[in-house]
């Protein structure tokens, strides 16, 4: 049993986000106002609280007294390089950041981290690869446990399990990552192609048969626990929890 | 410098020489000089006159022998004047005058051309940089917005940033600055990462991504790696057969010395005479005929790539049957240095 938390905990890496505690709270640093707009739209949409830094001359002043509890820092904005300011950054607060930059190479990337970056996208991101990302890094920063709750379950991701009393049922893999992600999301409807960036995401490279095969046998074992009904399916859209 | 053909290229000198000799003796018979006289002079005008010839022979054949040789040696043969002396002789002066002259506006151009050709690429990443902008705002909006062309959108968006990364690995592979890094990178989560980058053609091709258990680590750069798999998965899925069980399978052979990756299709494969080629620059063959389409550089790059950073990059195919790309990577010592 010992073996086997330990390969969960390395699996399920990167697709548990907090959503159940406060808001948290992003501050994009990107200087293309229409690309930073949907950025802040496409957070916002995921629950979370958006900001776009104004004032680039003082960059700095602005982040600490936004507060953020992430922020998202392109290398290439006005008056300051996205690598100095985050060595400045660095030297006031340990506030998450995820660097963002459109030239993707190995040099950059090791430098970025040196000087304390927690992640590294490359633009153009692919939105759910995007949120993934954000996910792993608040959840690091945030020492989130294994635990998630949905209504009277007890979830734990890293054993595969999920307890209703005395009852439990234990998950594989797959149906475990597809059920988190769910309940991550548990207040908006969640797209088939989400579930497939987040099980991709943990080097599971299934097909859509295999999706809508993994989804049937979760809804079969959630039933032996009285939740059956719990995964509702939006025809052409995705599967939201009741 | 020879001394015959020297001798041959004096020979007006000689001729000349000769005749005078012959007239003054002939001068000297009319007036009936003395014998002891005339072969006096004679052997006096003899030695002067072969003097002046080993004399002039000797100081030209360093300069001239130096000149030929060294530049027959060198690789970079315009450099030959660095590794002469000055000639001391007139001619010779004027030769290595004119020569330094001509490398001097040679190298001057060949800057010009090398400050342009910096120049351009500098402008292609920064115009690079400036168009993924629009096309991460694209992609962005398109996700926000979501719509019935959502997905063919969003695959034309990853054609484009294909072409786009085509251009900006050729710059690099091109480029003498090294600007890759080695480092121990996780076989598996390159593959992940190419994995995610085409997952949403692979899912609606209906192509296996069959990633057996790998879990090697190999000392190369992830980004460039990153790169060079996209291409071989690319060209897998272009070129796959109309079968309803398609697939890539990616697996890794671990030799004493080496670890090689293998990405393996059953697309419709590479004629044997195709197959040579198809790391050349621009080659699109006949496939690339049949489904056009082709640049012809995506392999070459990649090959170029692979080259620099010490892998081995080689292909099997048979037609109709399966195309199997091979990126070895060697447990060398180089790398041990860099360990």
């Amino acid at each position: 049993m010992l073996q086997k938390c330990k390969v969960y905990r390395h699996i399920i890496h990167g697709i548990i986000i907090n959503g159940c505690e406060n808001m948290n709270k992003i501050l994009i640093v990107e200087d293309d106002e229409k690309l930073a707009l949907e950025l802040r739209r496409l957070l916002q949409d995921n629950n979370y609280e958006a900001e776009i830094l104004n004032d680039f001359e003082h960059a700095l002043d602005e982040i600490i007294s936004v507060n953020p509890d992430l922020v998202l820092l392109d290398i290439n904005i006005p008056f300051f390089n996205g690598r100095s300011l985050l060595k400045n950054l660095r030297d006031v607060s340990n506030v998450p950041v995820i660097m963002v930059t459109s030239l993707l190479s190995e040099m950059d990337e090791a430098l970025s981290i040196i000087n304390g970056a927690d992640d590294y996208v490359t633009k153009p991101y692919n939105p759910n690869i995007l949120l993934l990302r954000i996910g792993a890094v608040l959840k690091r920063s945030n020492n989130a446990s294994d635990t998630l709750m949905y209504k009277d379950l007890i979830i734990n991701t890293s054993r595969g399990t999920i307890k209703r009393g005395v009852d439990e049922i234990i998950l594989t893999k797959n149906e475990m990552i597809i059920f988190s992600y769910l309940v991550m999301h548990k207040e908006r409807i969640v797209s088939r192609d989400e579930l497939m960036t987040s099980l991709w995401d943990n080097d599971e490279f299934i097909n859509d048969n295999a999706l809508t095969v993994n989804i049937s046998r979760l809804r079969a074992k959630l039933n032996t626990i009285g939740y059956g009904e719990a995964i509702d399916t939006r025809k052409k859209v995705g599967y939201i929890l009741k | 410098m020879k001394f015959l053909p020297f001798l041959l290229d004096k020979i007006y000198a000689l001729i000349i020489g000769l005749c005078s000799l012959v007239i003054i003796l002939l001068i000297f018979m009319a007036f009936r000089v003395d014998i002891s006289i005339i072969l006096s002079v004679s052997i006096v005008l003899l030695v002067s006159y072969l003097l002046l010839f080993f004399i002039s022979y000797f100081r030209k054949t360093k300069f001239y022998s130096d000149l030929t040789s060294n530049s027959k040696m060198l690789d970079k043969a315009y450099l030959v004047l660095e590794t002469i002396g000055e000639p001391t002789f007139y001619e010779g002066k004027i030769i290595y005058d004119v020569l330094y002259e001509i490398n001097k506006s040679m190298l001057e151009n060949v800057n010009e051309e090398k400050r342009q050709n910096r120049e351009f690429k500098e402008y292609v990443l920064m115009w690079i940089h400036e168009v993924k902008i629009p096309l991460s705002s694209i992609l962005l909006t398109i996700s926000n917005h979501k719509g019935k062309r959502e997905n063919q959108i969003k695959r034309d968006l990853k054609r484009l940033e294909d072409y786009v990364n085509q251009v900006l690995y050729y710059v690099r592979q091109e480029s003498a600055e090294v600007d890759y890094l080695i480092n121990e990178v996780d076989l598996a989560s390159v593959i992940k990462e190419v994995g995610l980058k085409n997952m949403n053609v692979l899912l609606e091709e209906n192509i296996l991504y069959d990633v057996q258990n790998i879990h090697e680590k190999v000392f190369t750069d992830s980004k460039w790696l990153e790169f060079i798999l996209g291409q071989i998965i690319n060209n897998a899925i272009k070129y796959r057969r109309n079968i309803k069980k398609s697939y890539i399978k990616i697996y890794t052979i671990r030799k004493k010395d080496n670890i090689t990756l293998v990405i393996e299709d059953n697309g419709i494969g590479i004629p044997a005479s195709d197959l040579k080629q198809v790391f050349n620059k621009s080659f699109t063959g006949e496939n690339g005929r049949i489904r056009g389409k082709s640049t012809g550089m995506g392999l070459y790059i990649a090959y170029s790539l692979c080259e620099k950073l010490g892998h081995k990059l080689s292909i099997e195919s048979e037609v109709n049957k399966f195309t199997r790309v091979s990126v070895t990577f060697y447990c060398n010592d180089y790398y041990e240095v860099i360990k």
